[in-house]
């Protein structure tokens, strides 16, 4: 049985002033309904571009797909139409972004926002779409949701606005989620009431949530699977258990050994020395061996493909040649 | 941790150097105004013609005679000559008008930006009082005040041109000032004057730039304005006073008035070249591109 | 052990827009008497939401935002009655790291100079000892002597937050404000600071006042802890019986909000204490607990009377019900 959302061998290019740069390279993830799949790395790794590719929202001119495929149920969504893929959004797939407030419109009230998403793609009359928008006001935990859908975006808190987001994403029952850091701008309280929320719905509607964060904590809170990405590829891919419990990738294991721990820790963080190279300047080899501590010539010479390797997938050479 | 070392120390300024460099129409603007001031200046070592006297019979259109290429005035005198030697003053006048507006817009706006609160009542209602003054009535009204002397009249377009400058200011100077970067002057115990003088106005100087060039040629304008109205300085050659004295026999002539009143069109012009270009320059969001 | 900072009933208010044109003019208190205290070569967290005024303190307490009322002793001597210029001197003992590393750095300075401006404005050493100095101040915090000379926006944000670390090192501060001074890096960089920070401290014996929203940042680098909710503080504790054993409703709902490697959806994790909505407006703060309308423990009590900190243990809690 394929996936419900299989992403195959993606490419995506930007032209810049350095000349052409792959910002994907070889992304292959999948996702199946009642799923979460975490997609984790720092900025710049390219899991917002994932994402944005999946809804065809890649700014094109300066990038696009050079390859690869992006399947929704077996339809190939790089060869589809502007046309279908405006069906297709919002209705089969939906997206939560980081910022709530910049997401809605600020001359309407969230109610008619929630309705209009609802009239694009159902044929329901506006009374009906607006009636649509309380329900998923209430349905989403917005106290005095008949008072609240009139209110507009600046009259509600982040947290708020944030479950006015998931409301208008949910409104069509789209089998697909992606939440682009739906969190980071809210405060940790509010951070727990959303990603209960999404839980929630999730149980609800059946549908496949591909989260993308910074926060180990959260993909462990949240994620079925996990992928890692540093510098436009997937380094390491699992069960989150396998993943978190038995990082391979000296990266995956950097990045969570340098996350200052809740309970008593070392007074020392391990640290991963230096930043991610700007993508412009990968070399042949392994985007990350300069920051690597098991680095070897075979480092620099070939880029390391995703593996299976002990319980998971991962793309490291000294793995594979067990030197770690 | 190496990612800095591949680039060389381009301060902002160098870097909006090298975008401008790359902006055609700009470069165009400063070598037309290079030509222009380098003509007013030295024209006057190489065509020795006396702008003020009569040398020939009036109206000899141009290209006839070959010592008169652009032919004579009402009075017969030499129109060449008159555009190199009122070059100077034109130039001049605007210069100046544009430094002085700029002196007393920038401080006024910095001061009002700043300290906020009554100085910015004050100072903000004082700036509303001269925008809402018809700039050139008023001009007019200072001009004959006092003498119509070169100084008096830039003195008369900065006094008019000023608030537009101010309200820039203040908006820049208010929006940088909530910067991290001023808190942590603050912190370091930097004083308020240096504050506005060396951090800033160097960040609000982008925009101020550009409308200072801007100020250039609209001042240039105003000055033949008021020379056309018969306002100016009687006594200095000047583009606009060429045109003034000229007007009344536009129907017989066209060339007294139409020479320099293209000399004023590609000066303004290639000012407003420069405007733009630094615009782009410092504008980030071009910058990428 | 020394007391290096005393602060005593903090309050600062924030004018709001006059209702009307003839009516008073509302104030907003941002932080309402807020009392600790910091030990030399100690570091104290100040934990909080967005709005619960954890900032603001900081900022009133080195007089950057102005207190309406309160003292704040620095030494023995009350930072808030000194005249301007005695505070400027002030200055070089206390300093500031701020959370954004690309907005606190002058765009138009060469970094060599942002590092060496506190030692102009300070009239500390010849030209030949402050360049000697940003030297070493660089090779302290991790930057190369051949960075000198470039511009802020030629650094990554971790390297902008070292510039911004040996800035406010120049002066040998003895109390460092980190305002949120990581929460903007990636995970990865955000351990190289936090590292540099602990560092620093035990290498130069400095003390921080160390805001943050992040729990797991706070508990590596502060020794106590102190929780702000709606402008007050309404547990501080050791770190260690903060994290351990905390008391107050909020507190343990913040601990329980925070994403943690050890909760795994794998296993079911349910969240144990949950709570509702947002703080309420600090322009009208309710006349009891300001968590009581969010708390799964309040009373009638709760909602009439505002707790004060009361002493449990090695903690101090401002609760009606706690533990």
């Amino acid at each position: 049985m394929s996936a419900l959302l299989q992403i195959e061998d993606l490419r995506v290019t930007f032209n810049t002033r350095y000349g052409p740069v792959t910002a994907l390279d070889s992304v292959s993830l999948s996702v199946n309904a009642g799923e979460t799949l975490g997609v984790v790395g720092e900025s710049g790794c390219g899991k917002s571009i994932t994402a944005l590719s999946v809804m065809g929202l890649i700014p094109s001119p300066p990038g696009k797909i050079a390859g690869g495929a992006i399947r929704l149920a077996g339809e190939d969504l790089t060869q589809a139409s502007e046309a279908r893929m405006r069906a297709l959004r919002g209705a089969e797939m939906a997206m939560i972004f980081q910022e709530p407030m910049t997401s809605l419109n600020p001359v309407f009230t969230v109610g008619d926002q929630i309705a209009e998403a609802i009239m694009l793609h159902q044929k329901v009359s506006a009374d009906q779409a607006f009636r649509d928008a309380v329900a998923l006001l209430d349905r989403v935990g917005i106290p005095s949701p008949d008072r609240r859908a009139r209110d507009y975006p600046h009259q509600l808190s982040g947290g708020m606005r944030q479950r006015v987001m998931i409301a208008m994403a949910v409104s069509c029952r789209p089998r697909v989620l992606i939440a682009d850091e739906p969190t980071t701008a809210l405060d940790v309280t509010v951070q727990a009431q959303i990603f209960d929320l999404l839980n929630e719905i999730q149980r609800d509607f059946g549908a496949a949530i591909i989260l993308i964060t910074h926060d180990m904590g959260a993909i462990s809170e949240m994620a079925d699977r996990v992928a890692v990405m540093y510098a436009g590829r997937v380094i390491e891919q699992g069960r989150a258990d396998d993943v978190l419990d038995l990082p391979q990738h000296p990266y995956t294991r950097g990045l969570i050994s340098c996350i200052p721990a809740l309970g008593k820790g070392e007074d020392t963080l391990r640290e991963i020395p230096g930043v991610v190279p700007p993508l412009h300047m990968l070399g042949a080899g392994c985007a990350f061996a300069d920051r690597c501590a098991h680095r070897a010539p075979r480092c620099d010479s070939e880029k390391p493909l995703l593996q299976a390797h002990g319980h998971h997938p991962v793309a490291c050479h000294a793995v594979a040649e067990g030197r770690i | 941790m190496t990612e800095a070392t591949e680039f060389k120390a381009e301060s902002p300024a160098r870097e909006a150097w090298r975008m401008f460099r790359r902006n055609i129409p700009a470069v165009a603007g400063v070598i037309m105004l290079t030509g222009i001031v380098l003509a007013t200046l030295w024209g006057t070592f190489f065509y020795g013609g006396n702008p003020y006297e009569i040398v020939w019979a009036p109206h000899e259109p141009p290209g006839v005679t070959p010592e008169f290429p652009l032919g004579t005035d009402y009075l017969g005198r030499d129109i060449f000559a008159g555009l190199v030697a009122g070059g100077g003053p034109t130039l001049a006048v605007g210069a100046a008008a544009a430094a002085i507006t700029m002196v007393i817009g920038v401080s006024l706006g910095a001061l009002a930006g700043f300290y906020g609160g009554w100085v910015d009542n004050l100072l903000m209602r004082i700036t509303e009082f001269f925008q809402v003054l018809p700039t050139l009535l008023f001009a007019m009204v200072l001009v004959t005040l006092f003498s119509p002397t070169l100084f008096t009249i830039a003195m008369a377009i900065g006094v008019v041109s000023w608030p537009q400058t101010a309200r820039l200011t203040r908006a820049e100077v208010m929006k940088i000032k909530e910067l991290e970067y001023v808190t942590a002057a603050r912190a370091i115990g930097a004083r308020n004057r240096r504050i506005i003088w060396t951090v800033i106005l160097p960040n609000a100087a982008p925009p101020l730039i550009v409308s200072a060039t801007l100020t250039i040629g609209v001042a240039i304008l105003f000055e033949a304005g008021l020379s056309f109205l018969g306002l100016g300085d009687p006594n200095t050659m000047s583009w606009g006073l060429m045109i003034g004295s000229n007007r009344a026999y536009i129907l017989d002539a066209w060339w007294p008035v139409t020479f320099p009143g293209l000399a004023i069109f590609l000066t303004v012009f290639s000012v407003s070249l420069i405007g733009d270009g630094l615009n782009d320059a410092f504008n980030p969001k071009l910058r990428e591109r | 052990m020394t007391t290096l900072l005393d602060v005593r009933d903090l309050t600062v208010q924030f004018a709001l827009p006059r209702q009307g044109f003839f009516g008073p003019r509302p104030m907003l208190e941002a932080v309402r008497q807020v009392s600790f205290s910091l030990e030399q070569g100690r570091a104290l967290g100040i934990v909080g939401e967005s709005g619960s005024g954890k900032t603001t303190t900081a900022m009133a307490t080195i007089r950057l935002v102005e207190a309406a009322g309160g003292q704040v002793m620095f030494q023995g001597e009350d930072l808030l009655q000194l005249d301007d210029e005695a505070m400027r001197q002030r200055r070089r003992d206390v300093q500031l790291i701020f959370q954004d590393p690309y907005s606190s750095l002058n765009p138009r300075a060469r970094v060599a100079d942002i590092v060496r401006e506190p030692m102009d404005l300070m009239e500390i050493g010849t030209p030949e000892e402050r360049r000697a100095r940003v030297t070493e101040l660089f090779r302290l915090v991790g930057l190369r002597p051949d960075q000198l000379n470039l511009f802020p926006h030629q650094f990554s944000g971790g390297q902008r937050q070292r510039i911004s670390i040996a800035r406010a090192l120049t002066t040998n501060p003895k109390l460092l404000v980190c305002d949120e001074p990581v929460s903007a890096l990636d995970v990865a960089i955000q351990a190289q600071i936090l590292n540099l920070l602990a560092r620093l401290k035990a290498e130069l014996g400095l003390s921080y006042l160390f805001i943050s929203h992040d729990l797991g940042v706070v508990r590596h680098v502060c020794d106590d802890v102190a929780v702000m909710y709606l402008g007050k503080i309404v547990e501080m504790a050791p770190r260690d019986a903060l994290f351990d054993a905390p008391q107050h409703p909020y507190t343990q709902a913040l601990l329980s909000a925070a994403p943690s490697l050890a909760r795994r959806k794998s296993r079911g994790y349910v969240r144990p204490v949950k709570i509702s909505g947002d703080p309420p407006s600090p322009i009208n703060p309710p006349k009891g607990c300001a968590f009581a309308d969010r708390c799964p423990k309040a009373q009638d009590v709760c909602r009439k009377v505002q707790p004060v900190l009361e002493p449990i243990g090695p903690s101090r809690v401002a609760c009606h019900f706690p533990g």
